[in-house]
């Protein structure tokens, strides 16, 4: 059941659900939401996966479905939220404790996780979008139903409050991080 | 934070793009400018760069591959594949039709009244996701158009029994789909098949909820006497117009079309010949509903059977 123009789903499958994955564990905070979140998100790709157009961007099209459910859910706890005041802090303490703390080895590290976890969605978001997944400015002012300009002032606005969220800390430069 | 002089603080945006070759050329001119001239901000603009490098290098780095997390999604992907049903609406000589297959193989072909999906089984269906896909069902359309058009008498279609109501309604149209082109039997004959002889009605009404019409032949299947009875409901005449594509002649009678029995080829159960109306043998066939009758020899000798020994067809064919 191949689609003219398209790889199978299989090979979308096996192509990006790792990427995916990992931005939605950087925007969930907590490994569980992020597995549901990235099912939902391939899930939904199947579906509309055959009226993509031959020439679209697959990938850019994965993380706007991404993120599009990740506001979804955040839209849905915040409801929460204001019924339980403590999620927030459950959730900072969820960075700390997740999966990945092994990895967590420098403490600048650890800083900046912390602050991109406390970081307003949209920023958080085109944050992740724009430095860790490097995807354009176009896609990700679609996906945060914003303007390319708006998209740039998230990044700046996420970027600045790393910087200060750093203040003096020494950041390791990359490869000798762990 | 105030004591920031307000040009830094402008340029700031600026700076971090430009650090983390965000930034236009435009604006990389001017961050170097202010940078040439302020020594605090060559400093901002160097926490930017390495703070843009530490984040791309600690987090793009692919971690482990959460193969759990992907079998899960694989055995729902796989799931969700086997509930759907790919479909498309087409124009046909008989109106609007509906054609869906899953990976199995096609699995409904409705006639669609105005074309309107809305009126579709596949809406109300359990279990089932549609989805449209031309691509999927074309072939099928162009096959059925060509069996419309007498260009193709076998539509070797792998079929989808999912949309059939319970075993019986299977049953009875594994032995509809046996009938063969050209040729019909009766309701009862049907019953016969599956071991149901009394089940004449409920048969006549498993074939009324077809979910493959066409494919398997239930416009093949007539009265006892004769009569069309019923097709799909009430559309009697496209009953009529399937079998007139397959040669089988229907006579318009008052309120009914009536097959001419005495006018076509008989085969009796489990023969490999096909006999005259008139055939002595016909007299003693236990079962005379099982007998199929089929509009022409060719369609008998297509279907593998050969002329009866008896009575000669082959030497005196009925007149048309």
């Amino acid at each position: 059941m191949s689609v003219m123009g398209q790889p199978p789903f299989d090979a979308v499958v096996a192509a990006h659900h790792g990427e995916i994955h990992r931005y939605l564990q950087r925007t969930t905070a907590r490994g569980s939401e992020a597995e549901d979140l990235a099912q939902e998100t391939f899930l939904r790709a199947y579906r509309a996966y055959r009226t993509l157009t031959p020439d679209a961007n697959v990938r850019a099209w994965l993380f706007t479905i991404a993120t599009n459910l990740t506001r979804n859910h955040f839209r849905a706890e915040g409801r929460r939220r204001r019924a339980f005041a403590e999620v927030r802090v459950t959730r900072a303490a969820a960075v700390a404790d997740g999966p990945e703390d092994a990895a967590l080895a420098s403490e600048a590290r650890a800083r900046v996780e912390a602050v991109v976890a406390r970081l307003p969605l949209k920023q958080r978001l085109a944050f992740l979008l724009r430095r860790v997944h490097d995807l354009d400015y176009d896609t990700i002012a679609r996906s945060l139903d914003c303007s390319s300009d708006s998209a740039r002032a998230h990044v700046f606005q996420a970027l600045r409050k790393i910087r200060l969220g750093l203040d003096g800390q020494e950041i390791p430069a990359p490869g000798v991080t762990r | 934070m105030s004591r920031t002089p307000r040009p830094c603080l402008e340029i700031e945006p600026a700076l971090a793009a430009t650090a983390t070759g965000d930034g236009a050329a435009a604006e990389a001119a001017r961050v170097e400018a202010h940078c040439a001239a302020c020594a605090p901000c060559r400093a901002t603009f160097a926490r930017y760069r390495d703070l843009g490098r530490a984040v791309a290098a600690w987090w793009r780095a692919p971690s482990p591959p959460p193969d759990a997390a992907r079998a899960r999604l694989e055995s729902r992907l796989a799931d969700l594949r086997k509930r759907t049903l790919l479909y498309r609406i087409f124009p046909s000589p008989l109106g609007a039709l509906l054609i869906a297959r899953s990976e199995e193989g096609v699995s409904l072909v409705e006639y669609l009244a105005g074309g309107d999906l809305r009126h579709s089984r596949l809406l109300g269906a359990a279990g089932v996701e549609a989805m449209e896909d031309g691509a999927e069902v074309e072939t099928l359309y162009r096959e059925l158009l060509e069996y419309l058009g007498h260009k193709r008498t076998r539509l070797e279609w792998p079929l989808d029994l999912r949309l059939a109501r319970s075993d019986f309604h299977r049953r009875v149209l594994a032995a509809t789909a046996a009938i063969p082109y050209g040729a019909v039997m009766s309701y009862a004959g049907v019953a016969c098949e599956i071991g149901q002889p009394a089940a004449v009605r409920a048969v006549a009404q498993a074939l009324r909820w077809n979910p493959l019409p066409i494919v398997v032949p239930c416009h093949r299947v007539v009265g006892a006497s004769g009569g069309l009875t019923g097709y799909a409901g009430d559309r009697i005449a496209l009953k009529q117009r399937l079998l007139a594509v397959e040669g089988v002649p229907a006579v318009r009678g008052r309120d009914d079309y009536r097959i001419p029995r005495d006018a076509m080829y008989a085969r009796t159960p489990g023969s490999a010949e096909y006999c005259l109306p008139s055939c002595a043998c016909l007299g003693h066939v236990e079962h005379p509903h099982r007998i199929v009758r089929f509009a022409s020899r060719a369609c008998a000798e297509a279907a593998g059977l050969a002329p009866c020994t008896d009575c000669r067809p082959d030497l005196h064919p009925l007149a048309r």
